[in-house]
């Protein structure tokens, strides 16, 4: 027994050293601290989402009703709350910029952010956001991607909001972001405990019926 | 004498088999557990539902007679706008019907009726034949050339020869068992239907 | 006896009956289940080779469920995968599932061959088994090379691309050889379609039929134990090994215990950490494949890392090939490689203890160096530890040959 805890930590080992981690960024990226089960932030994140960044960006891969069940809206209240009531639930949620138009002014396509969150983490995106400043020309940069295109649309908030509030304002879209990046998360967090709990069960029965047996087997 | 010598041990053949029978039970129902994603990932897919989320169509252009066409989850939906004649034949004509009063065919309650409409000048109907499935030929007229003598307007199917009037109800001794289904929908507007979706308690019905 | 298994053919229920006259089913049941006789001393290590089969089974059943929804074109395999883990009833749990299995697959065949290094079932009369394992390790490889390629992700891509080029490297026939294989002159669509049909029904057909073969040898001489004694020398007066017990229902309860325990590791990662922390799915995979941008770090999935190391230690293209062929290919030679009479290393000298030892030391480090990008201390590293992991294959013919055994019991312990 002792020996088989030894290999399965061994195995599980690498596990704990994430790859992400060797990403390399210029600057240590903070930790976002969202939590995808605070619904109200998740709300607050889709609504702060609609106003800042579906000018440019995407999230193809949802529907508003999709949204609407998970955050706990209506259809019609998503519809008001993220598409200004010109949408309907059951499309996608898609930029409001004609394709074509990113690339024309701010010489880059807008990237899809339906999965940005697993493919750069929670922090990175939460670090990103709140990474813009101002050299002494007033050029904006951002110290997570150096030279980017995206401008800094949280520039109201972080001027005119206490720290706090344009802390949160990152977080919320992050969470947002951290939710549409896999939308079943929570559900499969739900269901694995009750997976296990039942496997404990039928193992406690097969080690049983195990020993039971093994009584014959002498040594 | 080999290993496993069950002879000389005193065996509890009972706790055996309780244990073998409690593990089997446990096991069962973990493997009927393991079925259910197998199994549900065949209905229909969030994508699926989507496309067939309730369609309004335009009826501002229809005339009386004409038909419009409309596609709700993959199924063609036909809206007729019938004609006081038309409607004056559906009343009177009922002796031919299997089903005249819809007992047995699919409809929503509010369409549960001698038009089967919420609105007798409008018939909102799936255009698939209730036999097996294709799609019916629409005659509006009263003794369309190519139908048989008496025709008093309706459908027909080409696959089977089942004929339903303009009301979507099936004739007697044709395949088809009952009368053409309809959707739920409502009026939105008097130019607006939606089909796919029953009426709001207390809306525009 | 109380147990039923063991009935002549003649008393048996009619429908049985009826069944054994047309088919060979109680026959077939009693020589690999009911009467097969596995020696009684089988440990932690023994749980592999079942395990295995139940990850296969796995991969099959949510494989074929996968393909259900899944689109292997250019437009649509990204969104097809988003389509199953968003759209699709329970696809999230499907594609999990096959992902997490992936990796579950790699982990227990290496602890499988990691018994048999440790307990000489590749030795006589065993060979044979060994063989078509190693081939089953290459199916497998191959399998999961191609099954990477589907979700068209970036690291799918990229990684594709990179051992598609290794091909390249061989002399003369190399260039042409790459470019039959991807049918293009990039990684395209041609190239997904093919490794859709190879992965789905050609390689899957292949594995199964090794497997049935696998089991067959196995049976054929009967299996080893951790004392490496053929228990079928000792028997008592009814042709029945002294040390051996029946598959069914000994190890089938013990193999569904260990199946069960497997499946909670299985779950706690299937349900806490589908991605292994970025080893069972790389991040860069959530980008769909840009043929015009690498990413900056191309990792192969870390069951390849050991193999991938060793190509990047060797500064010569082709020497590298060679030499990470060589790494799988030397494995099949090991029966004969390895000269000790003596099987389990219980009893084997010092030497083959050290070798195993720096073998597997070198394993991991190789895995490790594998998922990092080269640097000159890395690559340095590499090149030591792919020299210690040849060497244990160069030295064993000599160091077995007259090796310091202890005496091996008549009986297991």
């Amino acid at each position: 027994m002792k020996k088989i805890l030894w290999i399965a930590s061994l195995l599980l080992l690498p596990m704990t050293m994430n790859v992400q981690a060797a990403g390399g960024y210029s600057i240590e990226l903070e930790s976002a601290e969202n939590n995808i089960r605070d619904q109200e932030s998740l709300k607050r994140g889709a609504v702060l989402f609609s106003n800042y960044c579906m000018a440019c960006h995407s999230l193809k891969y949802m529907r508003y009703n999709r949204v609407a069940r998970d955050l706990g809206w209506s259809d019609d209240e998503v519809i008001t709350e993220m598409a200004h009531g010109l949408n309907t639930v059951t499309e996608n949620v898609m930029t409001r910029m004609n394709d074509g138009v990113a690339r024309a002014v701010l010489g880059s396509d807008a990237p899809d952010l339906s999965l940005m969150a697993r493919l750069k983490g929670d922090d990175y995106i939460y670090t990103f956001l709140r990474a813009y400043h101002q050299d002494e020309q007033g050029k904006w940069d951002n110290s997570v991607l150096k030279g980017t295109a995206m401008p800094n649309v949280l520039e109201g908030i972080q001027r005119h909001a206490s720290p706090d509030e344009y802390a949160e304002v990152a977080r919320d879209i992050t969470n947002f972001l951290a939710y549409a990046g896999e939308p079943s998360k929570l559900e499969r967090l739900d269901l694995g405990w009750k997976v296990i709990a039942f496997l404990l069960v039928l193992l406690l029965l097969l080690y049983l019926l195990k020993r039971e047996y093994w009584r014959d087997i002498k040594h | 004498m080999s290993t496993e010598d069950q002879m000389s041990t005193g065996v509890n053949l009972t706790r055996r088999k309780v244990l073998t029978g409690a593990t089997g039970v446990v096991g069962a129902i973990g493997a009927g557990f393991m079925m259910v994603p197998f199994i549900g990932s065949w209905l229909p897919s969030e994508r699926a539902k989507a496309a067939g989320a309730p369609v309004n169509a335009d009826i501002s252009q229809l005339q009386p007679g004409q038909m419009l066409t409309i596609s709700w989850r993959g199924k063609p939906v036909w809206v007729v706008r019938r004609t006081p004649e038309m409607l004056k034949i559906l009343a009177e004509n009922v002796t031919e019907l299997r089903d005249p009063n819809s007992e047995e065919s699919i409809q929503p309650e509010y369409s549960k009726n001698t038009f089967r409409s919420v609105n007798k000048e409008f018939l909102v109907v799936v255009g698939i034949c209730t036999h097996l499935g294709c799609a019916p030929l629409y005659r509006p007229a009263v003794g369309s050339p190519d139908m048989q003598e008496g025709w008093q307007g309706g459908f027909f199917c080409p696959c089977h020869g089942s004929r339903f009037d303009l009301a979507g109800r099936v004739a007697k001794s044709v395949p088809a068992p009952i009368n053409l289904e309809i959707p739920p929908y409502h009026f939105l507007s008097n130019n607006i239907v939606r089909v796919g979706e029953d009426p709001v308690e207390g809306g525009v019905a | 006896m109380s147990n039923q298994t063991n009935e002549s053919s003649s008393g048996k229920s009619s429908l049985l009956g009826w069944f054994d006259e047309r088919y060979p089913v109680s026959s077939t049941w009693n020589k690999h289940v009911g009467e097969y006789y596995a020696p009684k001393n089988f440990n932690f290590w023994y749980f592999f080779g079942s395990l295995a089969l139940i990850v296969l089974v796995n991969q099959i059943v949510t494989g074929i469920w996968l393909t259900m929804s899944y689109q292997p074109s250019n437009a649509e395999a990204f969104n097809s995968v988003e389509y199953i883990m968003r759209d699709v009833e329970w696809g999230w749990l499907l594609r999990y599932l096959h992902s997490t299995g992936a990796s579950a697959f790699f982990i227990v065949v290496y602890l499988h061959m990691m018994r048999a290094l440790l307990y000489g079932s590749y030795k006589k009369p065993r060979e044979l088994v060994w063989v078509i394992g190693m081939l089953l390790f290459l199916v497998l490889m191959g399998e999961a090379f191609m099954g990477y390629l589907l979700p068209w992700g970036q690291m799918s891509f990229w990684g594709a691309q990179v051992i598609i080029s290794l091909f390249g490297a061989i002399p003369v026939i190399g260039p042409d050889l790459a470019l039959w294989i991807r049918g293009d002159f990039v990684i395209s669509e041609v190239t997904l379609n093919r490794f859709f049909a190879l992965h789905v029904i050609a390689l899957p057909l292949v594995l199964v039929i090794l497997v049935f073969m696998h089991l067959v040898a196995l049976h054929h001489v009967g299996s080893n134990n951790p004392d490496g004694i053929e228990i079928k020398k000792l028997k008592d007066n009814k042709g029945i090994p002294l040390d051996g017990i029946r598959f069914h229902p000994y190890y089938s309860v013990k193999d569904a215990m260990g199946a069960v325990f497997f499946f909670i590791l299985f779950a706690l990662v299937l349900f806490y950490a589908p991605e292994g922390g970025g080893y069972f799915i790389e991040a860069p995979n959530f980008e769909p494949a840009n043929p015009l941008k690498t990413p900056d770090h191309i990792v192969p999935v870390w069951y390849f890392t050991p193999f991938y190391a060793i190509l990047r230690a060797i500064p010569d293209k082709f020497l590298g090939v060679v030499a990470m062929g060589a790494a799988v290919v030397i494995l099949f030679a090991l029966p004969w490689l390895d000269r000790c009479k003596v099987k389990s290393i219980r009893y084997r000298g010092n030497s083959y203890k050290v070798l195993l030892t720096i073998l597997v030391i070198s394993f991991f480090v190789l895995g490790f160096l594998g998922t990092q990008p080269s640097t000159p201390l890395y690559t340095k590293l590499a090149q030591i530890f792919t020299a210690l992991y040849f060497m244990f294959f160069l030295v064993l013919p000599f160091t077995s040959a007259n090796e310091k055994t202890k005496p091996v019991p008549e009986r297991v312990t």
